[in-house]
């Protein structure tokens, strides 16, 4: 059950075309305030565009993307991407006091450093970023989304090239998130780890949503085999 | 100041323009590789003409801007692929901040590698081509300022609407120099005033030309890239 009956995010028929290709297709969306929504799919579905017009990189050709306490987009997402969105050349903290400066955050070296203790960075916080593991990079990475408290955290593929020690490290991160009740919106091609980690699930297919259900009302093999009957269609 | 608005877009100038300067710094990719072309054209021009020529002195300022904007366009283009590679430009453009602000930070980042790799340029110039080091230096100085504010001005918003492209090494200096012909023009004729001892009129008039050029390029750069980076 959501937690809450006035959703944090509505979209509103949303459809998106690049060139003559459509990605997206009216499609219809509400996000409430401690959902940890699971978005599955196959390459092509939609799902990568979805979330980047949700963070407003880029504009729908047709439809609404509002937070319903009228608040921009940009300062309400913490946005997490197959990309790192690190400088390799600036150290873990430099990173992050960079960033934080630019949310205006009032002291950006004490946050960074809460941060870097709470994804377990702290000793590698003066390592160049370069230097860093790929699942030490996602970590960072994960630490820079949430430094300006965003109310809504959109992650794309997060697990995308870690090995088996750092899916244990993020999906720890990511169940600590669902422990605050923070509101996150994750993209995966894993069904297993989506579905652990979810309180509600679609599926999206060309460009469309074509399926949704709580987790409670649905276990895991079930998920499977709606998931490839939708897929399959 | 730190409290007003103008404090604030100032600082966040310059929280982009010094996170530019670390990375470059570091790195040195973008301007040990300008320093080296610009050398490098500095000296085949050195050897196509003889020292101390007539023909050298007329040639003299074209040889100078050929040397400091061709090799420029690599600083350019390596401000915003770097953007790119870990997606670093989607950070920038969460943040919730003026656009317009982005571009000044990027923008004084260029010009502050340009302006450092044009006054080396410029020393080299005069050696090679056996030009005295007197007066005439500080209005080549104040012409490579003006000259380097409306090149990475407009080349800044290229390279950002380039940023995506593969051809984008091949696309900028299409692109750019076609736009920026009356800053290469206003350069050129000021430069050759000075070289030549011509008349202190026409540099006046080159100048006064340059500082418009420089006020429209930037306030339209600030202005257009939200469009430039919204998509």
């Amino acid at each position: 059950m959501a937690a809450s009956s006035q959703p944090l995010l509505r979209v509103t028929g949303v459809t998106h075309r690049f060139g003559l290709v459509t990605a997206l297709f009216g499609v219809n969306l509400e996000i409430f305030p401690g959902d940890f929504l699971a978005i599955f799919g196959p390459n092509g579905a939609g799902k990568t565009t979805l979330l980047r017009v949700i963070a407003s990189l880029i504009r729908p050709t047709r439809g609404r993307v509002e937070f319903t306490d009228g608040q921009r987009a940009r300062s309400q997402v913490g946005y997490v991407s197959h990309q790192s969105l690190l400088y390799p050349d600036l150290s873990g903290i430099e990173n992050l006091v960079f960033y934080g400066q630019l949310y205006s955050l009032p002291n950006p070296r004490e946050r960074a450093l809460q941060l870097l203790e709470q994804v377990g960075l702290s000793s590698s916080a003066e390592l160049l970023v370069r230097g860093y593991s790929r699942g030490m990079k996602q970590r960072l990475t994960l630490a820079r989304a949430l430094l300006h408290e965003p109310p809504l955290m959109l992650l794309d593929e997060p697990y995308t090239g870690l090995d088996q020690h750092g899916a244990r490290l993020l999906t720890s991160v990511l169940k600590s998130l669902r422990g605050q009740r923070r509101t996150v919106l994750l993209i995966t091609h894993n069904l297993r780890e989506g579905y652990e980690l979810c309180t509600r699930m679609l599926i999206a297919n060309r460009g469309e949503i074509v399926f949704g259900a709580r987790r409670e009302d649905l276990d895991y093999p079930s998920l499977e085999a709606r998931y490839f009957e939708a897929v399959d269609d | 100041m730190k409290n007003t608005a103008l404090g604030k877009a100032l600082g966040t100038i310059w929280i982009i323009a010094r996170k530019d300067l670390v990375v470059e710094l570091r790195s040195k990719q973008a301007f040990l590789t300008t320093l080296f072309f610009a050398v490098l054209i500095l000296l085949i021009f050195n050897f196509a003409f003889p020292t101390g020529s007539q023909a050298t002195r007329e040639a003299g300022a074209g040889i100078l801007w050929v040397a400091l904007l061709f090799p420029g366009v690599i600083q350019l283009n390596r401000s915003f692929q770097s953007e790119t590679e870990e997606g670093t430009l989607y950070g920038l453009i969460l943040a919730p901040l003026d656009r317009g602000l982005l571009f000044l930070g990027k923008c004084l980042a260029n010009w502050i590698f340009l302006f450092c790799i044009d006054l080396f340029v410029l020393v080299l110039f005069l050696v090679f081509f056996n030009f005295s080091f007197g007066w005439h230096v500080l209005w080549l100085l104040l012409l490579l300022l003006l000259v380097s504010i409306g090149f990475t001005g407009v080349g800044t918003v290229f390279a950002a609407m380039l940023a995506s492209l593969r051809a984008r090494d091949v696309m900028l200096p299409v692109l750019l120099f076609p736009v920026i012909v009356p800053i290469i023009l206003a350069g050129v004729n000021a430069a050759q005033e000075v070289l030549m001892g011509g008349d202190q009129e026409f540099f006046r008039y080159w100048v006064n030309l340059l500082v418009a050029f420089d006020v429209i390029f930037l306030s339209a750069g600030y202005l257009l890239f939200e469009y430039v980076v919204g998509e």
